[in-house]
């Protein structure tokens, strides 16, 4: 069982507490809290660009990420997110807890895992456009520097969460 | 040393990015170690088995909000100078109650489906790639969305200033709230894992208490510069929240300002977007090509001129933080391109006053558009204009 090797994960508090020195890091240098869905927004339209230009150019939303040859994937929100994805990854790799595998609960088929996991990212692409950013820049940075709408964002986020669990129980069953 | 850095030009672009990635290295380290990158863990905290993201979101808010507090309260960062995103009620009201549901059905947030597809967990990145096509999906229906897209903001609300009081006062009210939600998070974990046969998740008693015990001192000492320097900072929130006033410049000055030192400036053509793309004062940006947080991306170290299709009345008021003066053109847009773009009309007396005055303006109108004015017929002057400046390039600006 690779999992009695696994280092036992961080206290929460613990984890919390750096989590927080995490983001007066990036306020003090940056200026800026951190993101995360900012950049699979960036992503999508640069590869929706490279299909369909004119589409992209002359879409409302989408228009001004690159008019005028401007760079929508060299923006801060992706270099960050390349580097969540490099701290997850070291983090993983150390704790031995790297491993390929698709995550679900004891009676959930693999092709259900999946449909649940692409139906919710769905939601939450169109969420964190509607909101303007997502748990971490919204809920998390937002609501280190007391933004009213971060913390709506974030009360609203819980009570979403609640009000639909009950109905994919089963899912982790 | 000026605090935040990057704002203050301490480092530039290619550097800025290398701090962005390594900024969101110790995120995603962070986030792992948390036990983020995987669903079921992310799940429990719907079914009350496991408020591990309570806890660790709501310990890095407080803390990061004490933190700042602090620095903010002795004056060592700048409050003001720190990104916060605008406040737009009804979007991010429905936008988080959407976020919530995807949360519980896909079992990760977007920047935790990073976290879990970086570990090998496939969910994972399928949930992020989910993120990016609901992106599509939201930039298809943005005709439909944009009116409520943009609707009810009411510009960066900060909850001290909302509530007159200083940061610090307010990050420490956030901690006190956090311990006792703590102690709220705990009773309930142990009902729900009882009711549902389940080990409790293990938290170290004594551990935890220390982590309180630093919050709420972080708490206290937050607090502590937000009294000591009081007046200071009372007034630093009084003058933010005020409305921005304006002083008006004439369309001719602005030209003439324009000419001999565009680097004083920054011009920003707050009109419908299809008007500005059409024709603007020269080297101005287009406030619709703009996203939200476009005074964030102003320079404080220039004045900023403001126009619309006619006489602005107020500054907007997501401008109210913006440190430097702002002009608005007197008679918006048309009094420029009258004055300005449009061949001025030689004078048909031909007086010195009078000659003085269309000599002027036909050198700023060559300047701006590289047409000569008609010579005056009596007395053909050769208007002696500067060396003639390209036509303003359309999308031009500094």
């Amino acid at each position: 069982m690779p999992h009695q090797l696994e280092k036992p994960l961080w206290n929460p508090y613990f984890a919390g507490i750096l989590l927080g020195l995490v983001l007066i890091a990036s306020y003090l240098v940056m200026g800026t809290g951190v993101g995360s869905s900012g950049a699979a927004n960036r992503l999508a339209i640069g590869a929706a660009h490279w299909i369909a230009p004119t589409a992209v150019e002359q879409n409302g939303y989408f228009g001004p990420f690159v008019a005028r040859g401007a760079p929508v994937l060299d923006d801060w929100l992706v270099w960050e997110v390349l580097g969540v994805f490099l701290g997850g990854a070291l983090s993983a790799y150390a704790a031995g807890r790297m491993k390929l595998d698709i995550l679900r609960g004891p009676r959930a088929t693999t092709g259900k895992r999946i449909a649940f996991a692409l139906t919710g990212g769905i939601i939450m692409g169109v969420a964190a456009r509607l909101a303007r950013g997502c748990t971490s820049g919204q809920a998390l940075s937002g609501g280190a520097v007391l933004s009213a709408g971060s913390w709506i964002f974030m009360l609203a986020v819980f009570a979403g969460g609640y009000l639909v669990a009950p109905f994919v129980r089963r899912q982790w069953k | 040393m000026n605090l935040p850095l990057y704002p203050n030009e301490y480092f530039g672009r290619p550097f800025g990015m290398v701090v962005g990635t390594l900024t969101g290295v110790a995120f995603g380290f962070v986030l792992e170690r948390a036990g983020f990158g995987r669903a079921p863990n992310l799940a429990a905290q719907f079914y009350g088995t496991d408020m591990r993201v309570f806890k660790v979101m709501f310990t890095g808010i407080a803390t990061a909000a004490a933190g700042l507090g602090l620095l903010g309260g002795f004056g060592l960062v700048d409050l003001a100078q720190l990104t916060i995103p605008e406040t737009f009620l009804w979007p991010q009201l429905i936008g988080g109650l959407l976020l919530g549901v995807g949360f519980i059905v896909a079992g990760y947030c977007p920047g935790t489906a990073c976290v879990a597809a970086a570990s090998g967990h496939v969910d994972g990145l399928i949930t992020y790639v989910g993120v990016g096509l609901g992106t599509l999906v939201f930039g298809a229906f943005y005709p439909q969305l944009q009116a409520f897209y943009t609707g009810s903001n009411l510009g960066v609300v900060r909850l001290d200033l909302l509530l007159g009081v200083p940061f610090g006062v307010v990050a420490a009210g956030v901690v006190v709230m956090a311990v006792a939600c703590f102690f709220g998070a705990e009773a309930l974990e142990r009902i729900f894992t009882r009711r549902n046969a389940e080990a409790q998740p293990i938290v170290a008693r004594p551990f935890r208490n220390r982590a309180m015990a630093v919050m709420l001192a972080l708490a206290v000492i937050a607090v502590v510069p937000a009294f000591a320097t009081r007046s200071a900072s009372a007034s630093a929130s009084a003058s933010a929240t005020a409305v921005k006033r304006a002083t008006a410049i004439d369309a001719t000055t602005l030209a003439r300002q324009l000419a001999q030192d565009p680097s004083r400036l920054q011009v920003v053509d707050m009109r419908a977007q299809e008007a500005c793309h059409q024709h603007r004062v020269p080297t101005a940006t287009c406030r619709k090509d703009e996203k939200d947080d476009w005074p964030a991306r102003l320079l404080p170290t220039r004045a900023l001129v403001l126009y619309g299709d006619a006489d602005l009345r107020q500054v907007p008021a997501e401008l109210a933080r913006f440190p430097g003066d702002v002009l608005i053109l007197r008679g918006g847009f048309p009094a420029f391109q009258h004055a300005i773009l449009d061949p001025p009309v030689a004078p048909t007396e031909t007086t010195l006053a009078n000659l003085t005055a269309y000599r002027a303006q036909s050198a700023l109108h060559t300047h701006f558009t590289g047409q000569q004015a008609a010579p005056i017929v009596q007395r053909a002057p050769s208007t002696s204009p500067g060396p003639a400046a390209p036509a303003a390039k359309k999308g031009g600006g500094c």
